[in-house]
């Protein structure tokens, strides 16, 4: 696998050069690679915002390079073609849907490429067909319920056929249903479409459905790996402010009553099947 | 104070007449012809010609009439006023007194002057109750950026113009659902305001104002960057889904209207003026 994003000792300071400037990113370094799911997580002002708004062009480095498929971020001839392969869809939908229609919502993405008329609409009708939003086409987002909002958010940044979305905790204002099917979605258009998918998230639920996650903390990456190893390290997890999946503390919770579950159990699927196996 | 059920932005009425069909700039235009004639009236004969018009629309778009003058409600009292000031205040020298009561003494010409405000403001407002009632907003905006093109060069900036008033549409809801928020949010903080006198309760709504302005701010900043993020640079270079066209229907529409502007422009020419 080639990486699609390849981030080296990036370095970005808020308010850098005024004196009282504040380090968010230190010597960063990370790949994504094109068709993964990775997920990033870590505690507030871990700095992954900051990390994940570079991928996208809204943030320059300060010291250090961002390169997508080998176009870097730091030069600014770059920034319309970065933009058509990194999609960003961010926390509250409300702040990031621009037309008072599904359909016109959706169109906005395509538009701004300067696609033909025909174009957009193909494209429009695809997007509602992928996500099963062809219900709600002509509907007004303002009589949509929040997780349908962010699925509109979705289906914008999809318009634009990007190679990689990145979810700045998409699913933060979700209740727990409306979450999973957002999640879904995401996985269903990295398995159908091939998309690879940026995930920053708090839930760590979410974080066991993907192929590969980073830790960050106070701007460094702390851990990286698969869910099954990162969360293998209790400690280090839980001094990094972080918390394990339910089925995680499950099991453990088992493990200690000698009840004879493997490490490593992060799935439900997966302890469930262990327990069955129980004699 | 439930803020957000007494606004209804854009009443729209969907349907599938002509009038709605219509291309939005036709409908824009045929408007501002309208408005413009009726600043011109100045006799009840011409009235009568526009009123045949307004009913004709109304069928011809299935408008049921009490929901078109529905708006009008809110306008009434300062519509009679209007008229009585017209009425014991506009006088000519030549004109007949009529009611005289104390100081006050209304004549023909105030009566007549009274009379033809009342009509114009009246007819003004079904023009464009007619227009809203049958053209969806994003219609509206989508005519009215096609329209405002040819100005982009005098240096109009109309798409970046139009999309801001897209923008404005979509955030009326969302900022009077925080304005209730946060007057319920500071009711509960024990701030009273249906208390004191009139300076009391005027500062009363500063612990209110203040934090949806800052929201307001932090809204705009968030919306800018994902827009940003969907490649938004401007108006230029953008293309747009729906492309107007016009029909035959619109060709219909608009050489009616110029012959029932000829019409009017007849009469006024024509028939004296009442005052």
């Amino acid at each position: 696998m080639n990486p699609l994003i390849e981030v080296v000792d990036l370095s970005y300071s808020y308010r850098a050069g005024s004196g009282n400037e504040v380090a968010a990113l230190k010597k960063v370094n990370m790949k994504v690679f094109e068709g993964e799911i990775l997920a990033i997580t870590g505690r507030n002002g871990s700095g992954k915002s900051t990390l994940a708004r570079h991928f996208n062009c809204l943030l320059t480095p300060v010291s250090g390079s961002v390169d997508i498929d080998g176009l870097s971020v730091s030069d600014k001839t770059n920034v319309a073609s970065i933009r058509r392969q990194v999609g960003m869809v961010f926390q509250n939908p409300d702040n990031q849907l621009v037309s008072s229609i599904v359909e016109e919502d959706i169109a906005f993405g395509p538009e701004n490429l300067g696609l033909p008329a025909e174009e957009i609409r193909e494209r429009v009708n695809w997007t509602l067909k992928t996500l099963n939003l062809k219900n709600l086409q002509y509907e007004s987002l303002n009589q949509l319920s929040e997780g349908q909002k962010q699925l509109v958010a979705i289906a914008g940044v999809l318009a634009m056929k990007p190679r990689c979305i990145v979810l700045d905790e998409p699913t933060a204002h979700l209740d727990p249903r409306s979450r999973r099917e957002v999640i879904s979605n995401a996985l269903k258009l990295n398995r159908d479409e091939g998309i690879t998918i940026v995930l920053l998230t708090h839930f760590m639920e979410e974080v066991t459905r993907c192929d590969r996650m980073l830790v960050m903390d106070m701007g460094e990456i702390k851990m990286e790996g698969t869910p099954k190893e990162v969360f293998d390290d209790e400690e280090k997890i839980l001094s990094l402010g972080l918390d394990f999946p339910v089925s995680a503390k499950l099991a453990d919770g088992l493990r200690k009553k000698g009840i004879s579950i493997p490490r490593k159990t992060i799935h439900a699927e997966e302890l469930i099947t262990s327990l069955c196996q129980l004699k | 104070m439930e803020l957000t059920k007494n606004i209804t932005l854009g009443v729209y009425l969907p349907g599938e007449t002509y009038i709605h069909n219509l291309d939005p700039r036709t409908k824009i235009i045929a408007a501002a012809i309208l408005i413009t004639l009726l600043l011109f009236i100045k006799s009840y004969l011409a009235y009568a010609i526009f009123l045949f018009l307004i009913i004709a629309i109304l069928v011809i778009a299935t408008i049921p009439p009490g929901y078109a003058f529905s708006g009008l409600k809110p306008m009434l009292p300062i519509l009679v006023l209007m008229w009585l000031f017209q009425l014991f205040l506009y006088s000519t020298p030549d004109a007949e007194v009529i009611v005289s009561w104390w100081i006050f003494s209304a004549t023909d010409a105030g009566l007549h002057m009274g009379n033809l405000i009342s009509m114009r403001v009246l007819f003004l407002f079904t023009v464009t109750t007619i227009l809203t009632l049958t053209t969806s907003i994003v219609s509206l905006t989508d005519g009215l950026e096609s329209l405002l093109n040819p100005l982009k060069k005098i240096g109009l900036p109309s798409q970046e113009l139009v999309m801001t008033m897209i923008i404005a549409l979509r955030f009326v809801l969302i900022l009077a659902e925080e304005l209730d928020k946060i007057i319920k949010a500071q009711m509960a903080r024990g701030v009273a305001f249906d208390r004191g006198n009139f300076i009391q309760k005027t500062k009363s709504l500063f612990p209110v104002f203040l934090p949806l302005f800052i929201n307001a701010f932090k809204r705009a900043e968030e919306l800018i960057v994902a827009m940003e993020a969907r490649s938004y640079t401007g108006g230029k270079g953008r293309t747009k889904m729906k492309t107007l066209h016009m029909g035959r229907v619109d060709l219909f529409a608009g050489l009616f209207i110029l012959l029932f502007s000829a019409l009017i422009i007849y009469v006024i020419l024509i028939v004296p003026p009442v005052i």
